[in-house]
C-alpha cells in the first residue's frame, strides 16, 4: 500500500471525531412527497379563505381545478428537479433546465390564453393597481412556506450549484402557490396574468436563488 | 501512470463500503480513502497547476465527502458522486485563487488515457493534457482514464450526453494534435461548449 492510500492522521482524526451514523436520502421523487400536504393546502387556501372565482362554471372543470392541479404537479416536478440537482453526480443538464423553463412558460401562456377565450374578464376600471398588488403579494407570500420546506430538503443534500437549486425550488413553489391563487383571482386578462401572477412566480424563483446561495 | 479504461465493476464494492460509512464505520472511511485517493489526486491535478495544492484538495474533498455523506444515495454509483464533490472543491479553490496571485508550482503529472499511450512518452502526454482546454481535458480524463460512461460524465458536469461526447472526442483530437505538432497554449473556457 503506497503512502497515498493512507489517510493523513489529521484528516482521519477529524473524521473519527465526527463519525456518526446517518440515514441516506431517498430518491427525489420520494422526497418531494413531503411537499404534497403543503401543495394541497395551497390549492384550496385562497379560494377557501376568500372566494372561489365566479366564472368556475363557465370555465368548466378542466380550465379551473384541472389547470390548478396541472400547475401543482408542474410545481412538484420542478422541485423534484431541484432535489435531484442537489445530489452531487446527478446534476440537471442545461438543456433540461431550458426545457423546464420552456414547459413552465408554455403552460402559463396556454392556460392564460384558453381561460381568456372562454371567460374574458378584463380589469377595466376595477383598480388595476390594487388587484396587481393583491395578486403579486398573495401569490408570492403563499409560495414562501413551500419555498422554505423545499430549500430545507435541498440543504439536507449537498447542492453544488445552490443558486440554481434554490431558483428551481422558488419556481416550483411559485407554481404551487399560483395553483390556488388563480382559483380566487378571476381576472383572465393576459396583461394581468403575466404582469402579476407570472411575475410573482418569477419573483419566487429569484428569492429561491438568493436564499439558496446564502445557505451554503 | 498510464491508466486504461476502468469499468465500474468495482462500484458494487464501493457501494457496500459507502453504506458502511453511512452506518458510522470508521474503517469504511479508510477503505474509501484507499480506493479513491489516487484517482482523486489525478483528477484534481487536472484542475490545479501546482502539484503541492493537489494533496490539500484531496483532503478537502474527503472532508466535504464526510459532511455530505448523507446525500449519497445507495442506488447510485459512488465514483460519480465523489468526483462531483471533488470537482466542486477544485472549482471553489480555483475561484478563490483567481483573486490572489499564484506561485509557479510544479505541474502535477496527469494520468494518461490508454487510448493515447502509444502517441508519446508519459511526460509528453501529461504535458499535452495540461495544454488542452479545461472542459475537454476533464471529459477526456473522466471517460478515457476513469471509465465513466458518457451519461455519468454528463450528470457530473451538468451537460447533455451529446455535449459530454463532443468534449471528449474533441479533447482526444486536440491531444493527438498536440502530440504530433507540439503543445499549444491552453485555450480559455469562455464561450466554449
Amino acid at each position: 500500500m503506497s503512502e497515498l492510500e493512507i489517510p493523513p492522521a489529521a484528516l482521519r482524526d477529524a473524521i473519527a471525531h465526527d463519525i456518526i451514523p446517518v440515514r441516506p436520502l431517498a430518491a427525489p421523487h420520494i422526497r418531494v412527497l413531503w411537499l404534497t400536504p403543503i401543495a394541497l393546502v395551497l390549492v384550496i387556501l385562497a379560494p377557501a379563505a376568500f372566494s372561489v372565482r365566479p366564472d368556475v362554471a363557465r370555465l368548466g372543470w378542466v380550465l379551473s381545478w384541472g389547470a390548478s392541479l396541472f400547475e401543482t404537479l408542474l410545481g412538484l416536478a420542478i422541485i423534484a428537479a431541484a432535489l435531484r440537482e442537489s445530489v452531487p453526480g446527478t446534476l440537471v443538464s442545461s438543456r433540461a433546465i431550458s426545457l423546464i423553463a420552456a414547459i413552465a412558460t408554455a403552460s402559463v401562456v396556454t392556460i392564460t390564453v384558453l381561460t381568456w377565450r372562454v371567460s374574458p374578464t378584463p380589469l377595466m376600471d376595477r383598480g388595476p393597481g390594487v388587484v396587481w398588488r393583491v395578486c403579486v403579494a398573495g401569490t408570492f407570500s403563499s409560495a414562501l412556506p413551500a419555498l422554505a420546506v423545499s430549500l430545507a430538503l435541498v440543504r439536507r443534500a449537498f447542492p453544488l450549484r445552490p443558486a440554481l437549486a434554490g431558483a428551481l425550488c422558488g419556481l416550483g413553489a411559485g407554481f404551487l402557490a399560483d395553483a390556488g391563487w388563480r382559483m380566487f383571482c378571476h381576472f383572465t386578462d393576459p396583461a394581468h396574468v403575466f404582469g402579476a401572477h407570472l411575475l410573482a412566480i418569477a419573483a419566487a424563483g429569484v428569492a429561491g436563488a438568493s436564499l439558496g446561495r446564502r445557505r451554503r | 501512470m498510464v491508466t486504461g479504461k476502468d469499468s465500474s465493476a468495482d462500484d458494487e464494492e464501493l457501494r457496500a463500503v459507502m453504506a458502511a460509512y453511512q452506518r458510522g464505520e470508521l474503517r469504511a472511511f479508510d477503505e474509501l480513502y484507499r480506493q479513491l485517493a489516487a484517482p482523486l489526486r489525478g483528477y484534481l491535478g487536472s484542475f490545479v497547476r501546482d502539484r503541492s495544492r493537489t494533496a490539500d484538495l484531496v483532503q478537502e474533498t474527503f472532508l466535504q465527502l464526510h459532511r455530505s455523506r448523507r446525500a449519497y444515495r445507495p442506488d447510485l454509483p459512488v465514483r460519480p458522486w465523489v468526483f462531483a464533490i471533488a470537482r466542486n472543491v477544485a472549482l471553489m479553490d480555483r475561484r478563490t485563487r483567481a483573486r490572489r496571485p499564484q506561485g509557479d508550482g510544479e505541474l502535477p503529472e496527469l494520468p494518461v488515457p490508454a487510448a493515447a499511450a502509444a502517441l508519446g512518452d508519459r511526460q509528453a502526454l501529461s504535458s499535452a493534457l495540461h495544454s488542452l482546454d479545461d472542459e475537454r481535458r476533464e471529459a477526456v480524463l473522466l471517460h478515457h482514464v476513469w471509465g465513466f460512461s458518457f451519461a455519468e460524465v454528463a450528470q457530473l458536469l451538468g451537460v447533455t450526453i451529446a455535449a459530454a461526447k463532443l468534449r471528449s472526442s474533441r479533447g482526444m483530437a486536440d491531444l493527438r494534435g498536440a502530440l504530433t505538432t507540439g503543445p499549444s497554449p491552453p485555450i480559455t473556457n469562455r464561450g466554449r461548449q
